[in-house]
């Protein structure tokens, strides 16, 4: 039963985790990205597909990745060059995005809300030969697909990229004082576009794996709001990699409990509100702690 | 974050421009879809105003989709009138809906002008309330609200279903709904045998009062200037946040309301799903209306007409209701966007 549930937090995870990385570079660059759940659910349609199309898994997270950055450049464009709110934009996206999948689903399938394809090409498991053997430890680590293994290669890839590599300053620099950067001579818009670009490959490729990795078909609640639970990952994360990982995990850990305890006495609903409550506790808490810092200071 | 929304128009035509333009854009961008899936985006934009409007049926069905529109879209103009960015309207529309069935449920035997309008007041009392931390942290700690709210939708949505799949289910029926309300505590019909009942005139009441609140009265002075420069509010002597606190409830009181009309008027329970997204298309409707009373309302019953049509076109033709979200949401990213006359200029400070 651990050992279960413990493998599936680890699968859980991975979609959150892609989106809330995406999101947390977005956040970094200035814009916060509610349209994250859209961008996941087209990843998880296109993802399908085109593994039933093409019977390549790579080919299938490529597409994903590219529907997702494209949703990504037109939803920074709106809100870079048109003066949007990224709200408003994000919001709507999820709402016409939500519209466009199933209109999709009807004109070129016939069927409303379910895709079910033949020959899809799943995500690869891989088994660690010792490791696999070793109590928890063989759960924890071994018979996960690759892209969970890159999730996770993600995390200390975007601590570096933030903190060692120019192109990370300067994104810090465009969310954090636009009016500087711009002084310096970069372009804080086409930064921001970059980064949204960015935040929509990783929810596509979270999509993706929700279709091809996890279930192997797709249904228009797929995505299950995962992509706000990715938002209150890297909320709850602050913009730190490590934290939002350790975010998404806790998420991933909640949801498959809640899937295990299922029929157990344990309302799988009030488990569902837990990593939101979470988010809106820590935002209190952290407001407190600025409000008593600058009390002491003045 | 929480920063202007809507773009300020310098000028009466460029203020037309922006509640025109959306539209337009929304119209043409989903007749493109629609020629591209095969229909006749002509024939189908047709068929949307004739379900919609013609005829005395079609304009109740569609006033009675209008209804919990008009109170969302409210709810939303109200709390960002007061620069408050409130997105958990859809939140409201579930535990008021709750609080509201729960009364019609439980206290039968009560007669209807008693009963009905404590059901009334329990939904706009629970909204109230569930705005009152989002309020509370934005006022006191300048807790992003827009997080907050969002967060207590999904909070909402999931704690009504456990409450209805367990405590409050129905015995003996089907999963997640609650009994059926007592017969007083349902809102009366206007024209039978369309939904469009007494939470209409409500809903309109409310926007009449909204309008004399905004026009006529200080706080409505008071609140319209603390969102448009809370800064300049706060050094004219105004308590900004006691304005944004009162204001979110006051928003919250109106979702909660928009909830217990829809469970009182339309559903006569509560089930699992209850809100078709009421709250997000509140959204799009005040910011289309730009935060006036006549534009919700008419912005109200453009949304009303395309979900009540769209629901009928889908049985008479091939078109799916789908296209019905898809102008939804291009209406609302288009409605904040500023075309051409911006563009390329820098305006984004934040």
């Amino acid at each position: 039963m651990i050992e279960n549930v413990l493998h599936s937090a680890i699968i859980m995870t991975t979609p959150v985790l892609l989106a809330a990385l995406g999101g947390l570079i977005n956040r970094v660059g200035g814009l916060v990205n509610i349209g994250l759940d859209s961008m996941m659910l087209a990843g998880a349609l296109i993802g399908l597909i085109l593994a039933s199309q093409t019977g390549s898994w790579g080919i299938a997270l490529v597409g994903a990745a590219a529907v997702g950055g494209v949703l990504g450049l037109l939803m920074s464009l709106c809100v870079t060059r048109l003066s949007a709110n990224e709200i408003v934009v994000g919001l709507g996206f999820n709402i016409l995005i939500a519209g466009l999948v199933r209109f999709f689903l009807k004109s070129a399938y016939g069927t409303s809300g379910t895709l079910s394809l033949p020959d899809v090409a799943r995500l690869p498991r891989i088994d660690i030969p010792v490791i696999a053997d070793i109590p928890y430890l063989g759960a924890i680590l071994s018979g996960h697909d690759p892209l969970t293994w890159a999730a996770w290669l993600m995390v200390p890839v975007t601590v570096w990229f933030l903190r060692s590599t120019r192109l990370g300053l300067r994104l810090r620099a465009t969310g954090s004082a636009p009016e500087a950067a711009r002084a310096l001579g970069l372009s804080p818009l086409t930064l921001r576009d970059a980064s949204t670009i960015f935040a929509g490959l990783m929810a596509g490729l979270a999509g993706a794996y929700l279709s091809i990795g996890v279930v192997g078909l797709f249904n228009e609640g797929i995505t299950a709001g995962r992509g706000f639970i990715a938002l209150a990952a890297f909320y709850f994360g602050r913009n730190r990699p490590w934290l939002t990982a350790a975010g998404a995990l806790l998420f991933g850990f909640f949801d498959a409990l809640q899937i295990r305890l299922q029929g157990r006495g344990v309302p799988a609903e009030l488990i569902q509100t837990l990593p939101y409550a979470m988010v809106i506790v820590v935002l209190t808490l952290m407001a407190l702690a600025v409000r008593r810092a600058r009390a002491k200071g003045a | 974050m929480s920063a202007a929304a809507v773009p300020i128009p310098a000028s009466r035509f460029e203020a037309a421009a922006m509640v025109i333009a959306p539209l337009v854009l929304a119209f043409a961008g989903a007749a493109l879809l629609l020629a591209v899936a095969g229909h006749n985006p002509f024939e189908v934009y047709q068929l949307l105003v004739v379900e919609s409007f013609g005829g005395t049926r079609r304009i109740a069905a569609t006033l009675a989709a209008a209804t919990p529109l008009m109170l969302t879209g409210l709810a939303t103009a109200v709390a960002f009138r007061a620069g408050a960015f409130n997105v958990g309207v859809e939140g409201c529309v579930y535990v008021g809906g709750l609080a509201a069935a729960y009364v019609g449920f439980t206290y039968v035997g009560l007669p209807a002008p008693i009963l009905l309008p404590l059901a009334l007041l329990a939904g706009l009392v629970v909204g109230s309330l569930w705005m009152l931390i989002p309020g509370v942290l934005k006022a006191k700690l300048s807790v992003d609200e827009v997080v907050t709210t969002l967060m207590l939708n999904f909070i909402a949505i999931s704690l009504t279903a456990y409450l209805v799949n367990g405590p409050l289910l129905a015995p003996g029926s089907a999963n997640s709904a609650t009994p059926v309300v007592d017969a007083a505590a349902r809102l009366p019909r206007l024209m039978p045998p369309s939904t469009l009942n007494a939470g209409f005139l409500i809903a309109v009441a409310l926007l009449v009062l909204y309008w004399l609140w905004g026009q006529r009265t200080a706080l409505g002075f008071e609140t319209r200037l603390a969102g448009l420069n809370a800064r300049f509010a706060t050094a004219s002597g105004i308590n900004v946040p006691s304005l944004i606190i009162k204001m979110m409830l006051l928003s919250g009181a109106i979702g909660g309301l928009a909830g217990a009309v829809h469970a009182l008027g339309n559903v006569g329970r509560f089930v699992s799903g209850f809100s078709p997204g009421y709250g997000f298309t509140g959204i799009a409707v005040a910011l289309l209306g730009r935060g006036s009373a006549l534009g919700i309302f008419l912005a109200a019953i453009l949304f009303g007409a395309l979900s009540a049509s769209g629901a009928t076109i889908q049985l008479f033709s091939d078109v799916p209701i789908e296209i019905v979200n898809i102008l939804q949401g291009m209406v609302m990213i288009f409605a904040v966007a500023r075309f051409g006359w911006t563009f390329g200029k820098k305006r984004r400070a934040a």
